[in-house]
């Protein structure tokens, strides 16, 4: 899998944050192209969560530039970042589980009848069930009826939602926090094949985990962070997994 | 494999009895009830009777719908009744001590009412106080507030236009059964046709995760409640009418027939899940029972008992379907990568191992 074939996406330059004395952000830069996973990985306080929030739009670093598809961008917010097409699917998932599939995928972005009834806020059910079942098609997502509640859905499954609506909704730029941490083997299969298939769609993930075999298994860049810097940097051939625990632990 | 899908198809099977129990199940006990008093009473199943039934359920209908969103996104108002009430005195004072015109009364009730619920709107989701707390304060507060301007005394005597709303029929449906079925067609809009029924669902499933949505979780409570406070309102000025009445009893202990049509017709009492369907069913079931046991010379007590039965049997039916809902589809059901066409198909059956 080459790594840097694909449109530059993401960009952050000399990242740095701190919270009152604490430094959690040194310097990190990183670059993200279309159709590349990055696996991102520290041991607990490296600064990976600081990080992922400060992509995501929820904080805002002291210093340091973030462009996105070639504009730099500022963002307020985390509703600013998704306009901008960046995506974070954090482990609560955001789902409502009373709801089936396709309420979920277009919650408060329903799709309404055209003309006059959807001026009155008509909605109309039976195309976003066709837009959710082509748009799983397309990513090559097979589910349970787009009626089912998610609530009957497993985690593995409620995860591919949580990540296929966010692409969905046009963002090509997902971040991915800790996604099998609460998963067993198979739902873990089902979240990481469908990482892989989201390469093909041109879309770039950063994905966070504690889970070497994991990162190594999806990822096509790794990136280790250790007391807020970047220590490793590199295609997940150049390294191996004791490499990369010692890069994370400190140990040489 | 054949082991695995004969298993998931088994359970999708189930699924969908369990489902179709889920939705239908009140409906059918309903018909049941229908038929037992049926049987019981050759008088039950006349056209007067029924009128009757949906003449005494129409106020608590009415209460109901706006009642209902509000327990669906996690909130409740427990002023209705005495809501009710000050609409009434309100209206007798305008009407019969001032002597203006029934209209501007009853527009004055109205008004009361939808303050009412407006202020204890923004008290709670702007505040974010209690929903109990101040619902429950409104039901001391509102009666207190209308014994006051009142002093009490009932009013009586408002001309045979206003009484025309509660006594008189239309298309031989009694008005207040019209002013119920109007309140169910907009609320079924908002509900069914509009995006408010899964918004109120986000709302009170995980309130986190709809405002993470874009939901507006401050607004939509608010304006439920405005409603609330002007149905309320129109069920006290209808009550009025129907007595030729202004008097603080008015909708006394209302509050509890209108929760428990709510929870008899399935509306989680921790919000999230529900339907408007089975409220209508819950206000039928209620208005039957109580007129069926009636006609069947039961005491009154008993009946009274019997919706207690009702309301504690409905509230172990939500705790069985919030864990039938859980019932997991079966994994055969998702693969991923076996639609996308000239695609190379990923491994899925082996873990790439990492090099090192």
């Amino acid at each position: 899998m080459s790594t840097t074939n694909g449109a530059r996406i993401l960009e952050a330059r000399n990242i740095s944050k701190s919270f009152e004395a604490v430094r959690a952000l040194r310097d990190v830069s990183l670059e993200l192209h279309a159709g590349e996973v990055i696996g991102l990985v520290g041991d607990n306080g490296a600064g990976k969560s600081t990080l992922v929030k400060i992509l995501s739009g929820t904080i805002r670093p002291d210093s340091g530039q973030l462009v996105v598809d070639g504009a730099e961008r500022n963002f307020d917010s985390a509703n600013h970042a998704r306009k901008a097409g960046i995506e974070t699917v954090f482990q609560d998932l955001s789902l409502i589980y009373s709801l089936d599939i396709t309420q979920n995928v277009f919650l408060n972005r329903e799709l309404f009848r055209p003309g006059f009834l959807g001026k009155l806020l008509w909605t109309d059910n039976r195309r976003m069930r066709n837009e959710v079942v082509a748009g799983f098609s397309k990513l090559g997502l097979t589910l349970p009826q787009p009626e089912t509640k998610v609530a009957a859905l497993s985690g593995g499954q409620r995860q591919a939602v949580a990540i296929a609506r966010a692409v969905q909704w046009g963002s090509h730029i997902v971040l991915l926090d800790e996604p099998n941490a609460a998963l067993g083997v198979k739902q873990t299969e089902i979240v990481l094949s469908f990482i892989e298939r989201l390469k093909q769609h041109q879309v770039g993930v950063i994905f966070i985990s504690h889970n070497m075999e994991y990162v190594f298994r999806v990822s096509d860049r790794i990136i280790v962070l250790r007391l807020g810097r970047k220590v490793f940097d590199g295609a997940k051939t150049e390294v191996t997994q004791r490499e990369l625990v010692s890069h994370i632990t400190g140990a040489r | 494999m054949n082991l695995l899908n004969a298993i998931s198809l088994r359970m999708s099977r189930h699924r969908r009895t369990v489902g179709w129990a889920q939705r239908n199940g009140l409906f059918f006990a309903l018909v049941f009830l229908i038929l037992f008093f049926s049987v019981f009473s050759e008088y039950f199943l006349t056209w007067p009777n029924i009128q009757v039934i949906l003449l005494t359920v129409s106020v608590i209908g009415l209460m109901a719908v706006p009642g209902a969103m509000l327990i669906l996104a996690g909130y409740v108002d427990l002023s209705v009744g005495s809501v009710a009430a000050l609409a009434s005195i309100v209206f007798g004072q305008v009407v019969a001590a001032a002597h203006l015109p029934w209209e501007l009364g009853f527009a004055l009730g109205l008004a009361a009412g939808l303050a009412w619920g407006l202020f204890s709107g923004i008290i709670i989701s702007y505040l974010g106080l209690s929903a109990i707390v101040v619902t429950l304060g409104g039901l001391a507060g509102a009666r207190g507030i209308a014994e006051l301007i009142g002093r009490g005394i009932t009013l009586s005597g408002f001309g045979s236009a206003f009484d025309a709303i509660g006594g008189s029929s239309f298309l031989d449906l009694p008005v207040p059964v019209w002013i119920l079925a109007a309140a169910f067609l907009i609320g079924g809009l908002v509900w069914y046709v509009m995006p408010y029924g899964r918004h109120l669902t986000a709302i009170g499933a995980d309130a986190n995760a709809a405002r993470s949505l874009g939901i507006n979780t401050r607004r939509i409570p608010l304006i439920l409640y405005t409603a609330s406070g002007g149905a309320a309102a129109v069920g006290g000025l209808i009550m009025t009418s129907q007595l030729d009445a202004s008097t603080l009893t008015i909708g006394a202990g209302m509050e509890l027939s209108v929760l428990t049509a709510i929870l008899v017709g399935g509306v989680s009492f921790v919000g999230g899940r529900g339907s408007l369907f089975g409220v209508a069913v819950g206000v039928l079931f209620i208005g039957v029972l109580q007129n069926g046991l009636i006609l069947m010379r039961i005491n009154p007590f008993i009946s009274d008992t019997a919706i207690g039965a009702a309301l504690v049997f409905a509230a172990a039916l939500d705790v069985l379907y919030r864990r039938l809902d859980r019932i997991p589809v079966t994994d055969p059901d998702t693969r991923v990568g076996a639609e996308a066409p000239a695609q190379p198909e990923p491994q899925l059956s082996s873990m790439s191992q990492p090099r090192g």
